[in-house]
């Protein structure tokens, strides 16, 4: 889960860690009247999802509070990467004299925390470490023992060599954000969170002008405040939630065939199958565990799917039946008459059962996978 | 022989008294998977088909000797549940939970690193010796049969897919098993490759691999440095997956620094694996290579 940029920003500021003045807008009026507030010079920072808001031209900078709405005006109107910019950040203009970079992200090789620390704030860090590695510095963490005072200190004792001129309190300024950023990404169970830019003022002082968090979706019952749509419709976001309340993975895709599978990873090959053979899917289900009922509900999202020429079911029973999923589809065809064919694809426990109950309303399942795609590929043809 | 899970592998079950746990530990019992506790606090005293139940780890310990535990436990639980059976000396954990959270994962493989712990999983079905008669999780035994390949995958479904068909083609399996769907996993396909490599009952490997991350190329890494001499076949899923998103498991996801297919395919071709694109194509390579002649 991707947080916006004042919601990092506030996080940030909970945990000690300077931020701008500013507040959000919904409105060119309420643009202007934050502008009034905050006196002189503003940043005008559409809240996206989406990254790379400079490049598309969506920061914006006024001086005075008519030129701020004036502009705000351009920026409500616009979408960034499909996102509609529903808020932004009015934020007073900081006057800097450099820029750092302070990152947390999980090396998934080694299994553990890495902080990320570099003289030159303000570029994409992966860019940063492939062109000049000598100017990011990986520190791995331990977690169980955490980012320590010394780590910390010798971090910020970095930053001061390859930046001379900060006078030693602002070292310690430095030391006392890592390990407040570093508790911050653990409470918060981020898998990336990142101040970018780290600015440095005048007087030497730090200043979080930019913020990305990224928190783990598993992690979400501990941050429950958080969770709510987020660039998507009330109505996608509900029914991503009732699919995640089941533990079923749902992704819409733009062809015809529907698959109807458990297993991700059987899935996964089944829509392999299916392009590599020529077809298209229309979408990428995984159910968790299947039975009658399940196999009744997931019916329903193909139920009032227009697109649908096919829909190709998987059935490979291992620890549920045949039979008892059988019986799910003809509970469903009993009720509803989709529009679409259906090929099964069946094997496992209870199959000869499962297979008399298929028979019995017409359906004559298929046993091999291959030919099961290959099924369903020359039936979503025949519709056309 | 097999790997980690032997005849002789004595099993505890935490949480044994929830439903799919008490479903599973009959299953194991009846594979002939040695189990003799199960934890439940609060639940100390009670039996399970026959296996008595203990309120903590520590009592489980003192009446018996533990190599491996299977944890039924639900996410939130995980990683207390984890951290207890490592202090109390469990050299060997099978953690079939889905959706552990990312932090208490790491938090976990660190202590298990400490402590030269061996975790499968976690979101696996677990593992299974067919040649000792061992099964630590829920991987349906009907598909399973003593043999000399070795089995590695991320998924479960398609472990039992491609499974079945090994033993229809009468290539048996020395130990399977499921690494897990996340992001981390105690036991990633480079550690369990060095494992088979080290069995005398393992002649050949499978892998079983899908997008995202990088445990495939880091297999390759190990393949080409010459530390794993037997040969290895490999399939991986979701060549044709839309990029950015998560495919059901958490770990199957392409971003924007790699994790596609091709780079894996790529990189395993290179040391030396055999790589089929469909999952029928390597299946037929297997035959060809180590079927009966």
């Amino acid at each position: 889960m991707k947080l916006y940029e004042y919601e990092a920003k506030k996080l940030f500021e909970e945990a000690g860690i300077p931020i701008p003045q500013g507040a959000l807008a919904a409105s060119p009026e309420e643009v202007r009247s934050i502008a009034e507030r905050l006196g002189g010079p503003v940043v005008l920072k559409p809240q996206t999802l989406s990254k790379q808001r400079g490049k598309a031209g969506l920061i914006g900078f006024a001086d005075s509070p008519p030129e701020a709405e004036e502009f705000s005006r351009s920026l409500f109107s616009r979408k960034h990467e499909d996102e509609p910019i529903e808020h932004i950040l009015v934020e007073e203009k900081v006057a800097l004299k450099g820029e750092l970079f302070v990152g947390l992200a999980v090396d998934y090789k080694e299994s553990r925390p890495v902080l990320l620390l570099s003289p030159q704030g303000g570029v994409e860090i992966e860019t940063l470490a492939k062109e000049q590695p000598g100017l990011v510095k990986k520190w791995p963490i331990t977690v169980s023992r955490g980012l320590s005072e010394k780590d910390a200190l010798s971090l910020a004792e970095y930053i001061r060599q390859e930046r001379p001129g900060a006078p030693a309190d602002r070292v310690t300024e430095l030391q006392r954000l890592l390990l407040s950023f570093y508790t911050l990404f653990k409470k918060m169970d981020c898998e990336l969170a990142e101040i970018n830019p780290l600015g440095i003022r005048e007087d030497f002082s730090l200043i979080a002008l930019d913020g990305a968090m990224v928190m783990d979706d598993e992690a979400q019952f501990r941050h429950t405040e958080l969770v709510r749509p987020r660039a998507q419709s009330e109505e996608a976001f509900k029914r991503d939630q009732g699919f995640k309340n089941k533990g079923w993975t749902y992704i819409q895709m733009e062809g015809d065939i529907g698959i109807l599978s458990s297993g991700a990873g059987i899935t996964m090959a089944i829509l392999d199958l299916i392009h590599l053979k020529g077809g298209k899917a229309a979408n990428f289900l995984d159910t968790a565990q299947m039975n009658r009922q399940g196999i009744f509900e997931a019916f329903q999202i193909f139920h009032n799917s227009p697109h649908l020429k096919c829909l190709l079911i998987n059935i490979f029973a291992g620890l549920n039946r045949c039979d008892d999923l059988a019986e799910g589809i003809k509970d469903y065809l009993s009720a509803y008459q989709p529009p679409f064919p259906i090929v099964v694809r069946m094997v496992g426990n209870r199959e000869k059962e499962g297979r008399e109950v298929l028979n019995s309303i017409g359906i004559q399942p298929i046993a091999s996978l291959e030919e099961s795609v290959d099924g369903a590929i020359s039936a979503a043809e025949a519709w056309k | 022989m097999s790997i980690l899970a032997f005849r002789d592998t004595q099993v505890l079950i935490q949480g044994i008294t929830g439903t799919q746990a008490r479903h599973h530990t009959e299953n194991m019992l009846a594979y002939g998977t040695r189990i003799v506790a199960g934890v439940r606090p609060g639940s100390g005293g009670e039996q399970v088909h026959g296996v008595p139940v203990y309120n903590s780890i520590e009592e489980a310990c003192r009446d018996h000797r533990i190599d491996a535990s299977v944890l039924f436990i639900p996410a939130k639980g995980v990683k207390a549940a984890a951290l207890e059976a490592m202090q109390n000396h469990i050299k060997l954990l099978v953690i079939v939970t889905e959706h552990v959270p990312l932090h208490d994962a790491m938090e976990i493989f660190e202590d298990a690193r400490n402590r030269g712990v061996v975790i499968v999983g976690p979101n696996t079905p677990g593992m299974i010796s067919p040649p000792e008669k061992a099964k630590l999780g829920f991987v349906p035994t009907m598909y399973f049969t003593p043999g000399p390949i070795g089995v590695a995958s991320r998924s479960g479904t398609l472990t039992y897919e491609l499974v079945s068909r090994l033993t229809a083609a009468g290539l048996g399996q020395s130990t399977v098993i499921g690494v897990g769907g996340d992001r981390i996993v105690g036991l990633p396909f480079a550690d369990a490759l060095r494992l088979f490599e080290k069995d005398p009952g393992t002649q050949a490997v499978l892998l079983i691999g899908e997008i995202g991350g990088a445990m495939e190329e880091e297999a390759a890494a190990l393949i080409a440095r010459g530390e794993v001499r037997k040969p290895v076949f490999v399939y991986i899923a979701g060549s044709t997956a839309p990029e950015g998103q998560r495919i059901g498991h958490a770990g199957a996801i392409i971003g924007g620094t790699g994790g596609t297919v091709q780079g894996k395919i790529e990189s395993l071709q290179k040391a030396g694996a055999q790589v089929g694109t469909t999952i029928a194509e390597v299946i037929e390579r297997m035959k060809h290579t180590l079927g009966k002649k």
